[in-house]
């Protein structure tokens, strides 16, 4: 009965993961009662990715996606962006079926209530109905907002009325995102064409551990893929030589100071001549050490399920489906400023690399579908898992915030992605969550 | 004349088509309905082998003769759908956009060097694969020698235990003859799923 059984989750999630000596306990990645605790105490706490800003840029303009398993519209009206969710308080109909578009209102399908922009309850057939009900009033009764907010282009949101403001939940990870959101002048948008979506048979957090620290599975992994355009065993150039991994509240990136490093594999030289050619105004706006992340040998996470690759841009929510499901949608994000030519580079070299049919990302699905399926075993599951490699988080650097760790070959980031998840699932509210200081604004704005 | 596969090849120099190019394939591609005149009744019986042909190549992963089905200027296209709402005035295919295909040949090379170098691991034990193509259809073009071609396809995978994913889908290609025989010049790949219900596309088309 214990196979995606709903027994009370116990021990506490501490027990779960040793994030000190580095240990796992596989049943995370299985067991049904861990995950319903994830979507209540992970998802619905966390600031979640909901969409870039150019994707909602007129007013009445919308897409649709999820925050955790709850379907949300994301839709701009003259005042903002809103984010409320996709199901009718009526009877509970899904509201908008389009994954984008524009729009007035949104009309519910089964009794035809219509909603507002803003997610507020507008028109209802034959309101006349409910006058004689006491009380009723139709302000109650719009679809439920989510608090909303963004860096540098990105959306987020939350229905957590308790969670802090957004750039404390980033806090110093922001100074590193502006390698990617601010590298160039003029902000930076999604390629059109909407979200390649695709469903792998993993829990989503293998790639969200993936992707926040573990470089270490591209030097065997991708061989096969990276063999064509870097050469045969050539593979990524991957040493702890000028290479770091960094944590701020769970968000991790591991990166070296390649400056084109991921760029290379998608083997489009004349992609490559023009990022060498920004090298220099790049460095000018951001410094040297950030601007060597911009095209990197990389990978990172946005805390939990939102990550991103330096060099392809593709960036990819990893949508919860179940303890046994994920659903990757992925985008390509450029700055807005740079040539169409060159946009159009990164939307073939990004998709021939990070997408369903991408060369790189191909491999990658199998490796986490396996290590998710292969928990049915009652023995495998009761086993714990190895994320011991480097103790990390050793590096004192004044100049770079949040845990730094020397070298990006570690296990240091994903460890702290699970002290971070065993911290959120144990909280009984926000106030028992740590939260880092950001250090003085003037390095974070710099 | 066309493009082989070396055995020591430097894909970056193969040929891809400028963005320009591309464009024009696609917008020639979208263009293609159908309406034209069927090609004579003694053509379509080879065009028809040619595609049985193909696919029989691809289920046994004789990639390089498949490859040389494809014409050195080569399109290949495998657009992204979107589920939009029907009074969307945006067009619902746009070379711009988002694609899980958009290749030239140097691109299907790079795909068929990852599978020859034997460090794909997930290819390995392969995947075996089953191609049905139907319904085929074929008409003229203005351009003599190149044919409008429409059909439906299945494509069923199964590797390891489980592990099994069927997509459907139709195709349009632009056709060339070449010979006795004919190459691929262009492939517009229409999968019906906006949600791909498969981990990946790691496959032919
Ligand atoms: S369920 Fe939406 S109007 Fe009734
Ligand atoms: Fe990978």
């Amino acid at each position: 009965m214990e196979k995606n059984g709903d027994r009370a989750v116990t021990p506490t999630a501490a027990d779960w993961v040793d994030w000190e000596v580095g240990t796992v306990d596989r049943r995370i990645f299985w067991d049904q009662a861990i995950y319903e605790r994830e979507l209540e105490r992970v998802f619905a706490r966390s600031w979640l990715f909901v969409a870039h800003e150019s994707q909602v840029q007129a007013p009445g303009s919308f897409v649709t996606t999820y925050m955790g398993e709850d379907s949300v519209i994301v839709a701009r009206d003259d005042d903002g962006i809103n984010v409320f969710l996709n199901s009718c308080p009526h009877r509970g109909n899904r509201v908008c079926f389009a994954d984008s578009g524009q729009a007035r209102q949104f009309t519910c399908n089964y009794h035809g209530w219509t909603f507002g922009l803003d997610g507020t309850l507008r028109r209802m057939p034959k309101v006349g109905l409910y006058k004689s009900t006491p009380g009723f009033r139709m302000q109650d009764w719009g679809l439920k907002r989510a608090r909303v907010a963004d860096y540098k282009g990105l959306v987020f949101a939350t229905f957590a009325e308790e969670a802090p403001e957004l750039e404390d939940w980033l806090g110093d990870f922001r100074w590193y995102l502006d390698a990617v959101l601010d590298a160039e002048a003029g902000g930076t948008e999604f390629l059109p064409g909407g979200a390649t979506r695709s469903v792998m048979g993993c829990n989503w957090k293998f790639p969200a551990d993936n992707f926040v620290g573990d470089i270490y599975h591209a030097l065997w992994t991708h061989l096969g893929g990276a063999e064509p355009t870097l050469g045969r065993h050539g593979g990524m150039q991957v040493e702890n030589a000028g290479s770091y991994q960094v944590s701020v509240n769970g968000h991790g990136w591991e990166f070296n100071d390649s400056f084109l490093g991921n760029a290379a594999t998608m083997g489009d030289r004349d992609l490559l001549r023009y990022m060498r050619s920004r090298q220099e105004a790049i460095t000018a706006r951001l410094g040297k050490f950030r601007a060597d992340m911009w095209g990197s040998v990389a990978s990172a996470t946005i805390f939990p399920n939102f990550s991103f690759l330096p060099g392809y841009f593709t960036f990819r929510t990893f949508q919860p489906k179940g303890p046994l499901k994920t659903e990757i949608h992925a985008w390509t994000l450029v700055p807005k400023d740079m040539p169409d030519d060159i946009k159009d580079r990164f939307r073939r070299g990004s998709m021939r690399t990070f997408s369903p049919s991408g060369l790189l990302e191909m491999d990658d699905g199998e490796n986490w579908e396996h290590s998710t399926s292969a928990n049915a075993g009652w023995i495998t599951r009761h086993q714990r898992l190895c994320y011991a490699m480097a103790p990390g988080g050793d590096l004192e650097r004044n100049d770079l915030p949040g845990i730094v760790s020397a070298g990006q070959l570690s296990d240091a980031n994903q460890r702290l992605f699970y002290k971070r998840w065993a911290e959120m699932m144990d909280a009984e509210s926000w106030v028992d969550i740590p939260v880092a200081q950001p250090t003085a604004g003037a390095k974070v704005d710099a | 004349m066309s493009t082989s596969l070396d055995a020591k090849p430097n894909y970056l120099n193969y040929p891809r088509l400028s963005r320009e190019q591309a464009r024009a394939a696609a917008a020639q591609l979208i263009a293609m309905t159908g309406d034209g005149s069927p090609v004579h009744d003694a053509l379509l019986p080879r065009i028809q082998r040619f595609y049985l042909r193909e696919a029989r190549l691809l289920d046994e992963e004789r990639h390089e003769e498949w490859y040389a089905m494809l014409a050195d200027d080569l399109f290949y296209w495998m657009p992204l759908r979107e589920n939009r709402f029907r009074r969307d005035k945006r067009p619902e295919f746009d070379p711009d956009n988002m694609a899980l295909f958009d290749e030239s040949k140097a691109d299907i090379a790079v795909r068929i060097g990852r599978l020859a170098s034997r460090l794909a691991w997930t290819e390995d034990p392969p995947t075996r694969h089953v191609y049905l193509v139907t319904g085929i259809e074929a008409f003229e073009t203005a351009v003599v020698g190149e044919y409008e071609i429409h059909y439906a396809f299945v494509q069923y995978r199964n590797r390891s235990e489980h592990d099994a994913a069927m997509l459907c889908g139709r195709r349009r290609d632009l056709l060339r003859a070449t010979g006795d025989s004919f190459q691929v010049a262009r492939r517009m790949i229409l999968l019906p799923q906006s949600v791909l219900l498969t981990k990946n596309l790691s496959a032919f088309f």
